[in-house]
């Protein structure tokens, strides 16, 4: 058996406010870790901010900016134009931001960055809705899903976030998860060995708003990358593919059939999106040249 | 930039929170018992050795190995191994190979010279023990280590019991059973050879002199079969046969031989008649899937070219010239409830006849029990004694095949254990009463497979069977070591902590802490998840009802 191996410390405490069992906050132990002291994160409205904050106490050892939830990666490129400025170009300024700050509200402020290639780490918590909202969809958010916003199911598909952002060549795109976290310690350090922008998204099984139990949020994110429905990889200069892992081992049907959300697909919905999966497993592989 | 104190800027950190108050059901690291371990007749800590043997420390291994049975390699290669049957890894791809990763380990320590750790200097109390096979023994080892005086009786010449004249050298080698024999004797027991005690009276003697005693004499009287005239010189019974043949001496049987039963001793017969040229057929009542003998055994001896005719009863016998004529006959075999409880019906009108030039009798043993009539009750079978071994006269222990009817060589190494802690409270060198003993067991479904990758057992090869039959060399081949230690990485540590730190790095509330070896639970901040339980390999984490307040 593998051993995890990331530098754990103590630059996330306990006592944070993240449901019992949550796979961010695990997540966030782990790359906060890893990235270390020297850094100055940029966090919008999400659960994220709720689990970093809760004036006066803070949960992360390194200086938050709670800022708005359009505006992350401007909020990001304009510190870390202050820290060049102030002849501090080694710290890390890393956005915390979830899905809806990222896929939707936040997308023209990361696109422009993107754009400029400022030298910003941004790392996405995926857990495909607005969450700390109430669990409302987002574009993230995948067909079919139950959402409060789309009580019969999503009527539209997950946006695809990679491939938007490998559309403006920034030197670094991965994904990660935390059911892999010597992996995601990898990435992390890797981005941060990368000058410009660099973008991580981590899939984060929501346990209420998924509809799992407290204890499987790992379970379900290794599911998910197990079946290829949330494949581990990388993309370089927004045209290199690498897969991380490059097999799958299970159908999509147990991953979804422990999720609340998709409780109501019938076989004939499930044989589409294990159709739909199949498909961007082959385009992947033939993108990486596997 | 200095971080003043100000209304923009959060000044402590959340650890001042206490989240445990969310709770309703708090971690609890637990050793709990691996399935293998409850099957094991010696209750071996099966998935504490292996791990050891896993992390590279083979003498750790063998040190826990030898805690509750001073014979891992013999068992390595003898043991019926109940372990395997009951293997979580079962459920997925195949029983982990126990016995054959005991043996790797009882074979370095052979070719290593470790001796036993040194016993505690013996002090006042003494205990005699009746019996040199792996019951007399396996106490003497166990009585030796707690610091009593130990001797040991025993009427042959040579120590070992049925481990020597009984199993032959292609099962067992006997350097193995000298070497792991030797370093008992080497720990300072002190043994009388040709020494037999004969009935009553000496063991009453015995009883007298020493401070408690144990009798563990097997079971040696063959039965007869009533259709046998066993003064024949064309008659042998298995165990005179075996012992012959064991000790190398020349067997004056003919060529043509036929063994009578169906038992593990029975394919022991025919498979040494193999080897020493003579052809071999086997009868027996019961057909082939109801054989008493393990299936391997079976298998291994009609490779060896024992030919074999089940479901049949030899009726009579007659002599034509030097050679017998066995008149046989099929018949229908009916199990019964109970093991032993058997009926048959003979198939009208199926009369056989087979010729032969001399008959093996292998149709079991019965404990000497008369001799000790006066002394110690019995049951018409065995002698009786309690569920800690002490016979009807107090002071008097026994175990092994003399007092029980599970006749396997670790049965009988668990029984002399067991006895040894009877004794040892008996002569007041063990606290009385039992200590707390854990009986929760770690099911399949408290292992995480994902940390186990599928991967087909490892097991033992055979010696090909063209170079079996010119000699007694062991018909098992060892594991390789790489094979080996690819089997013990197979094995899911049921119940058994492995140090992963899984359950520390998977917390999301940094609510567990290390310690010097293990780990703790911090109560603040738990929020009774169940993330630690559920990513455990091992099963050595459990949610339990919390009794915070
Ligand atoms: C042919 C054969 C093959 C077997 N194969 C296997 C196998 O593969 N695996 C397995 O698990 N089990 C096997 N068994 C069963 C196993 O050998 C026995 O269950 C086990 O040896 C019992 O141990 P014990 O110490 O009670 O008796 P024994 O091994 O019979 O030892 C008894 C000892 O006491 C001595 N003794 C007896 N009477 C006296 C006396 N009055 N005074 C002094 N000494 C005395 C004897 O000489 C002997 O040394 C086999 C048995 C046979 C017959
Ligand atoms: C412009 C704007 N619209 C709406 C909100 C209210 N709001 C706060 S957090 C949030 C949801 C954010 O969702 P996501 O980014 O996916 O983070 P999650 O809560 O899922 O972690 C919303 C809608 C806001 N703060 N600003
Ligand atoms: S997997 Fe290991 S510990 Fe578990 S039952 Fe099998 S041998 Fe025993
Ligand atoms: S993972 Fe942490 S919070 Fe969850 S039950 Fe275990 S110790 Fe408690
Ligand atoms: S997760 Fe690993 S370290 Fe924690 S109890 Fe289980 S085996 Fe031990
Ligand atoms: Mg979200």
């Amino acid at each position: 058996m593998d051993m995890i191996d990331y530098p754990d410390g103590e630059q996330f405490s306990p006592g944070h406010v993240a449901c019992a069992g949550c796979a961010e906050a695990l997540s966030l132990r782990v790359i906060l870790n890893t990235i270390g002291p020297d850094a100055i994160g940029v966090v919008p409205p999400s659960c994220t901010a709720v689990i970093c904050g809760g004036y006066p106490l803070s949960s992360v050892s390194i200086p938050v900016q709670h800022t708005t939830l359009e505006n992350a990666a401007a909020s990001a490129s304009g510190i870390k134009r202050s820290l060049n400025a102030m002849g501090k170009p080694d710290t890390t300024v890393v956005c915390l931001a979830g899905d809806g700050g990222t896929y939707d509200i936040g997308l023209q402020a990361l696109s422009s960055a993107a754009e400029r290639n400022e030298d910003i780490l941004y790392v996405c918590f995926d857990n495909e809705g607005y969450m700390n909202t109430g669990g409302q969809k987002s574009s993230s958010t995948p067909l079919n899903a139950i959402t409060g916003s789309t009580p019969a199911g999503k009527l539209s598909r997950k946006k695809n976030l990679v491939e938007i952002l490998a559309a403006h060549r920034i030197p670094y795109i991965a994904t990660c998860s935390p059911a892999h976290l010597s992996d995601m310690s990898a990435k992390i350090k890797k981005a941060e060995s990368i000058r410009g922008t660099k973008v991580i998204i981590v899939i984060i099984p929501c346990l209420p708003g998924w509809g799992v139990a407290d204890d499987a949020a790992v379970k379900t994110a290794r599911m998910a990358v197990d079946s290829g429905v949330f494949p581990l990889y990388e993309v370089e200069d927004g045209v290199d593919y690498t897969m991380t892992i490059n097999t799958r081992n299970q159908a999509v049907n147990a991953y979804l059939k422990q999720q609340k959300r998709f409780r109501h697909l019938s076989d004939a919905d499930i044989s589409d999106i294990q159709a739909d999966v199949d498909w961007g497993w082959e385009y992947l592989l033939d993108r990486a040249g596997k | 930039m200095d971080r003043q104190p100000s209304p923009l800027w959060t000044h402590a950190t959340t650890k001042l929170r206490n989240t445990g108050t969310w709770r309703s059901a708090m971690p609890e690291y637990r050793t709990s018992l691996s399935p293998c371990l409850g099957a094991c007749p010696v209750n071996g800590r099966i998935a504490e050795w292996i791990g050891l043997l896993k992390s590279g420390d083979v003498k750790g291994a063998w040190l826990t190995l030898v805690d509750n049975n001073p014979f891992p390699a013999i068992a390595g290669r003898i043991c019926h191994h109940p372990c395997e049957a009951v293997c979580n890894r079962q459920q997925m791809d195949g029983a982990v190979s126990i016995c054959s990763l005991e043996r790797h380990v009882g074979d370095i320590a052979m070719s290593e010279g470790w001796s036993l750790p040194e016993p505690e200097a013996v002090g006042k109390k003494s205990v005699a023990i009746v019996g040199g096979g792996p019951a007399g023994l396996s106490a003497a080892y166990q009585l030796r280590r707690l610091g009593i005086k130990v001797t040991l009786f025993e009427q042959h010449q040579q120590l070992g019991g049925l481990l020597r004249h009984g199993i032959p050298s292609y099962r067992l080698d006997k350097n193995i059973v000298d070497c792991e024999i030797g370093r008992i004797i080497d720990m300072g027991v002190e043994v009388e050879l040709c020494a037999e005690v004969g009935d009553h009276h000496a063991l009453q003697k015995l009883h007298d002199e020493f401070d408690a005693v144990y009798l563990a004499t097997g079971a040696s009287r063959p039965k007869a079969l009533p259709v046998l005239d066993y003064s024949k010189s064309w008659v042998i019974d298995s165990a005179e046969f075996l012992t012959v043949t064991n000790a190398g001496e020349p067997c004056r049987l003919g060529q043509n031989l036929v063994v009578i039963g169906g038992g593990s001793a029975a394919m022991d017969v025919a498979r040494t008649a193999r080897r020493l040229g003579r052809s071999v057929k086997l009868i027996s009542l019961e057909p082939e899937h109801l054989l008493p003998a393990q299936k391997a055994e079976v298998d291994e001896a009609i490779e060896e070219g024992v030919e074999f005719v089940t479901g049949a009863e030899m009726q009579s016998i007659s002599k034509d010239g030097d050679s017998l004529i066995l008149e046989c006959m099929r018949i229908k075999f009916n199990p019964g409830e109970e093991r032993g409880r058997f009926t048959i019906d003979p198939v009208p009108g199926s009369e056989f006849q087979l010729r032969a030039d001399a008959i093996i009798s292998s149709i079991g043993q019965d404990a000497d029990i008369s001799r000790w009539q006066s002394l110690l009750d019995n049951d018409g079978t065995v002698v009786n004694t309690d569920n800690l071994w002490q016979t009807s006269t107090k002071g008097i222990f026994a175990g092994g095949d003399v007092a029980s009817m599970d006749r396997f060589v670790t049965q009988a190494v668990g029984m002399g254990k067991q006895a040894a802690a009877e004794i040892g409270r008996y002569l007041g060198q063990l606290p009385s009463g039992e200590t707390g003993a854990n009986t929760s067991q770690t099911g399949f479904s408290d292992i995480n497979t994902h940390y186990f990758p599928p991967a087909a057992p490892n097991q033992q090869a055979n010696l090909e069977v063209e170079d079996r039959l010119q000699n007694f060399n062991e018909v098992q081949l060892p594991l390789a070591e790489d094979k080996a230690l690819a089997e013990a990485s197979r094995c899911f540590s049921c119940g058994s902590c492995i140090y992963c730190d899984n359950c520390y790095l998977y917390c999301p509330d940094m609510a567990i802490t290390k310690l010097q070896r293990g780990y703790e639970v911090i109560s603040d901040y738990c929020k009774g998840c169940g993330l630690c339980v559920a990513e455990c390999p091992t099963g050595s984490v459990v949610m339990l009802e919390d009794r915070q307040g």
